[in-house]
């Protein structure tokens, strides 16, 4: 009831269009020259709002695509101090920034303080709030909510000098309740939902500095940095098994799952920059030495599928280790004033080695400890040369060459204690070569055309749909007067690896063009159209049964065909010297391959490989809003946005669509 | 400098004062610009401050009472002169080496396309625009990849663009096979940009997802934006881990193939067509093999 109030209320602002989701301090405020305090200037802005939200349909999918809710939010600040002479006491400048504190799901703060040539200091906060139901993944039943907060602080001491030192620290943690599943039983037994707590937190310190001189730049920086999980999975009431096959007698009455998680990767950065009027010598070296070590202990009881009792404890130990090591050199070369010439050699070796004891204990029987390990190795090698070549100033040229060499080896094997380990070790080798060439064209005095083609092969990818024999072409032409720019692009990337049993390919074309037009300063139109479309056909096998007998499925085709149509509208109008308002519309549809529904097929293989073939959907937000200038320096905002969301026919089991009207009313107060 | 800006032949510098008298709607909120530290510190060469570090020498301007012939405007530069002037200064910060081989330069897209000295959106980095919009502007369809049903919040202002690219050109990545991959920025210098956010999936895991390693995050997710959930390639999960789980020789570590389903996974079965319902840890596992916890 109190929605649909204040949903009454806001009607007349329905009217007029906005964008909701965006502060609006970019909003024309008229002349704001801030306030001068001592030496300083201040100029600031403060959007305060109450922002509402009425949901129709799966809102478990609303909040997993928009988000918004109801309440009172300082939608967006800004603060400026500025010395007016550049020398003030403690600062020079200050910059402050804010957007949807108070509850919105996407919060940030940005902060930028400087004093000339002492110091520089950036920082960063963000927290959302992600609500993510994955309904088409693992039977809808994994679904998150939680909070995302990341910090970020660099302090630059010294930032106009020689020497300069680097300071930082970041934190990324994330935090909140979440639905799993679990298989336990055997490796065909049950598969049960799960309640979990997501708690994880990594922290970065980061010290280092740069010297500058004759032409040399060098930087060093090392990271400390730290993550460890404690996130826990549990169940404390019975509950049957999930989708599992008859006789399906499965319950689990209790479960508890914690696996905690440290790891620490000491970094070590290092860059030596050398420039001269004729060449530029860029070298990077990198190692990351990452160290995981973790617990595991699982206690479940109930049921298998057979109606057995079950109680069961598995524990694991383990560790894992990841050193990277890389490095790379730029060249660029500038011999004459039309020509110049880039090459960039890299190297990057990355070994992955972790083992773990596995132990399983049901009912009395302690089955003997499995013990695994896993290698992994990857070495890339890159080169790349390309030159550039300007014919005049109305067009330049530009073709290159690249390479990667990529060994991959692996170890695995599984044994018991007190027995060696045999691995099994394998290696692959890839080579891709890849051709570059384009062109910038100032055809006439206002029109700029860009095209630039590739064509690569690799010899040996390393998955099915890993690029093989891929080329891409891109194009764009823009057209530009005072009041109006014109510009379209294509671009297609195509990839065939097809070999006897897989035959896959994927075509992927975008096609958009934009216009914006602001014949006055009281008016603007932008516009765009984009059409995505997306072909792509993958060799599948599997087994499946149809009666009683299970039979192998080789040749199969997986087809996909997504065809999305997207476009954009936006109008600004300065109706009076007052009132300002805003409207637009966002669509994206996909038409998929056209059909209407799904058919019915002869068999039932047929007829899941082909329900899945494409996914047509609608997804649109109109938007509005109103900009009232209330006095000099004070606004009044209303806004309103429709999010409308529809599958046209699902996925098995599942047809989704959502309906919100959302909106908010705030006043705007720069000084 | 080789690609650099010739100078008009007057190279008279007169201060940046004598630039307040004709533009003075500049000048009066210049000390809030970046550039005004040059002025403000005193200590850099009249090459190098306030108006004519950026603008040349205005001897000749000031003598002719005006004029756009005998000053360095910028709307009349070409893009490569544009670029060699800012690098007089910004070089220190955004090597050159990186600069030229960015696919931004190579599209003449170059510092005054995003960057706007006089007329900035906000005090950080003098954008013309909001960060997102300026892309926009020469990237329609990634626009319309933002706003599909499942995306990363760009236009909520959740995250920018520069999370994961670095539009000023980055070195090569050192994941993949290094093609197409120019502009993103590695996070933590080596890794792949997803892994700033989503520092769980970084490890190191005793049983790595080889294909998220060897290929990266982009073998199975889009990027920005798709009508599909969790931002995967394919709306039906068997479909995407089947494309590769098809027992195909010749790829997989072990040349001989990625491994396929085992008989027991009858796909006809509700639960074998949602595979991470059991494969819970599909991104990578300290305990099993298969992802299974």
């Amino acid at each position: 009831m109190k929605k649909l109030k204040l949903t009454i209320l806001f009607i007349p602002a329905w009217l007029w269009a906005q964008q909701t989701v965006a502060p609006t301090t970019d909003a024309p405020v008229g002349p704001v020259r801030g306030q001068d305090a001592g030496d300083y200037n201040i100029v600031q802005s403060w959007e305060l709002g109450y922002r509402f939200a009425t949901i129709g349909g799966d809102q478990d999918l609303y909040r997993s695509d928009v988000n918004y809710g109801d309440g009172i939010r300082l939608l967006g600040s800004s603060l400026t101090v500025n010395s007016r002479d550049g020398h003030g006491r403690w600062l020079d400048s200050l910059s402050l920034t804010t957007q949807g504190l108070g509850g919105d799901p996407y919060q940030s703060v940005n902060l930028r303080a400087e004093k000339n040539g002492l110091y520089e200091y950036d920082m960063t906060w963000r927290d959302n709030a992600y609500f993510n139901p994955g309904l088409a993944i693992a039977g809808g039943q994994h679904l998150m909510n939680t909070n995302y907060k990341w910090q970020d602080h660099d302090l630059t001491l010294l930032p106009q000098n020689w020497f300069r030192i680097h300071m930082g620290y970041s934190r990324v943690a994330q935090d909140g309740p979440a639905l799993s599943t679990q298989q336990v039983f055997g490796s065909q037994g049950p598969v049960f939902p799960l309640f979990s707590n997501i708690s994880e937190q990594f922290n970065e310190y980061r010290l280092g500095g740069d010297v500058r001189a004759r032409g040399f730049k060098l930087t060093i920086l090392h990271r400390w940095q730290y993550f460890r999980e404690d996130s826990s999975q549990y169940q404390s009431g019975p509950v049957p098994g999930l989708l599992n096959p008859s006789p399906s007698a499965a319950t689990l009455t209790s479960y508890q799952q914690s696996q905690p998680y440290r790891g620490q990767t000491p970094a070590w950065f290092g860059n030596l920059y050398y420039e001269r009027k004729w060449v530029a010598v860029d070298a990077r070296f990198n190692y990351a030495g990452g160290r995981g070590s973790f617990l595991q202990n699982e206690v479940a009881m109930g049921l298998d599928r057979f109606g057995a009792a079950q109680n069961q404890q598995i524990a694991v130990a383990g560790t894992g280790d990841r050193p990277i090591t890389s490095g790379d050199l730029n060249i660029t070369l500038f011999p004459a004033s039309r020509f110049n010439l880039l090459t960039e050699m890299s190297v990057s070796d990355v070994r992955m080695n972790g083992s773990n004891s596995f132990t399983q204990l049901n009912y009395n029987t302690l089955s003997l400890a499995t013990l695994n390990f896993q290698f992994l190795g990857i070495r890339l090698l890159t080169g790349s040369a390309t030159a550039h070549y300007r014919f005049s100033k109305k067009l330049n040229v530009f073709a290159g060459f690249q390479y990667s060499d990529r060994q991959i080896r692996s170890i695995e094997d599984t044994t018991s204690p007190g027995f060696p380990f045999a691995g099994i070790a394998a290696e692959q080798v890839d080579l891709l070569r890849a051709g570059t060439a384009g062109f910038n064209w100032m055809a006439a005095k206002n029109l700029q055309v860009h095209g630039e083609a590739e064509i690569g092969r690799d010899n040996n990818p390393f998955t099915p749909v890993s690029l093989r024999n891929e080329h891409g072409i891109r194009a764009n032409v823009r057209y530009r007067l005072k009041s109006l720019s014109l510009t379209g692009a294509y671009q297609e990337n195509y990839n065939n690896n097809s070999i006897a049993i897989t035959a896959y390919s994927s075509h992927a074309r975008t096609y958009s063009a934009n216009a914006t037009w602001s014949p006055t300063s009281r008016v603007s139109v932008d516009a765009s159209y984009s059409k995505l479309h997306l072909d792509t056909i993958g060799g599948i096998s599997f087994f499946a049964a149809t009666g009683f007998a299970t039979s192998f499925y080789p040749n199969q085709q997986s087809i996909y065909i997504s065809n999305i149509h997207a476009a954009n509208l936006d109008v600004r109008f300065a109706a009076t010297k007052r009132l300002d308002l805003f409207a637009g519309y966002n669509i994206t549809r996909d038409a998929g391959d056209g059909r209407s529904a799904i058919a019915v097929q002869p068999n039932p293989v047929t007829q899941l490989l082909y329900s899945v073939q494409t996914f047509p959907l609608t997804y649109q937000s109109p938007f509005a809003r109103i900009s009232w200038r209330l006095q000099e320096n004070l606004r009044f905002n209303v806004g309103y946005q429709y999010y409308g969301y529809g599958e046209d026919f699902g996925l098995p089991g599942y047809r989704q669509g959502y309906r919100a009207h959302t909106g908010y009313t705030s006043l705007l107060w720069s000084f | 400098m080789a690609t650099g800006y010739a100078a008009p032949a007057n190279t008279q510098y007169v201060g940046s004062l004598a630039c307040k008298a004709c533009h003075p709607e500049v000048w009066s909120t210049f000390f809030r610009n970046a550039h005004f530290k040059s002025v403000a510190m005193k200590k850099e060469d009249p090459a190098h401050t306030g108006c004519e570090g950026c603008h040349g020498p205005g001897g000749a301007h000031v003598a002719s009472y005006g004029g756009r012939k005998n000053i360095r405007v910028f709307s009349q530069l070409t893009p490569a002169e544009t670029t060699a002037v800012c690098l007089e200064c910004h070089a220190k910060d955004l090597p050159r080496a990186n600069i030229y081989a960015s696919e931004h330069t190579q599209a003449d897209v170059v510092c005054t396309s995003c960057h706007s000295i006089h007329h900035s959106s906000g005090p950080r980095f003098l954008l013309a625009k909001q960060q997102a919009e300026l892309c926009y502007q020469c990237h329609e369809g990634v626009r319309s990849q933002f706003a599909m049903p499942a995306r990363h919040r760009v236009d909520e202002g959740a995250m920018t663009c520069s999370d994961c690219h670095n539009p000023h050109g980055s070195f090569a990545a050192t994941w993949g096979m290094g093609t197409n991959q120019t502009m993103q920025q590695a996070a933590f210098d080596v890794e792949q940009p997803c892994l700033r956010c989503h520092t769980d999936k970084r490890g190191p895991l005793v049983f790595e997802h080889a294909s998220v390693r060897v290929e990266g995050c982009t073998a199975c997710h889009f990027a920005h934006g798709s009508t599909n959930t969790k931002l995967l390639r394919r709306p039906v999960v068997f479909t995407l881990c089947l494309e590769c789980h098809n027992g195909a020789g010749t790829f997989g570590r072990e040349t001989a193939s990625v491994y396929s389903t085992p008989f027991s996974h009858n796909l006809l079965d509700p639960r074998y067509q949602r595979c991470t319902l059991c494969h819970v840890r599909i991104h990578g596992s300290n305990s099993d093999p298969m992802f299974l916890r």
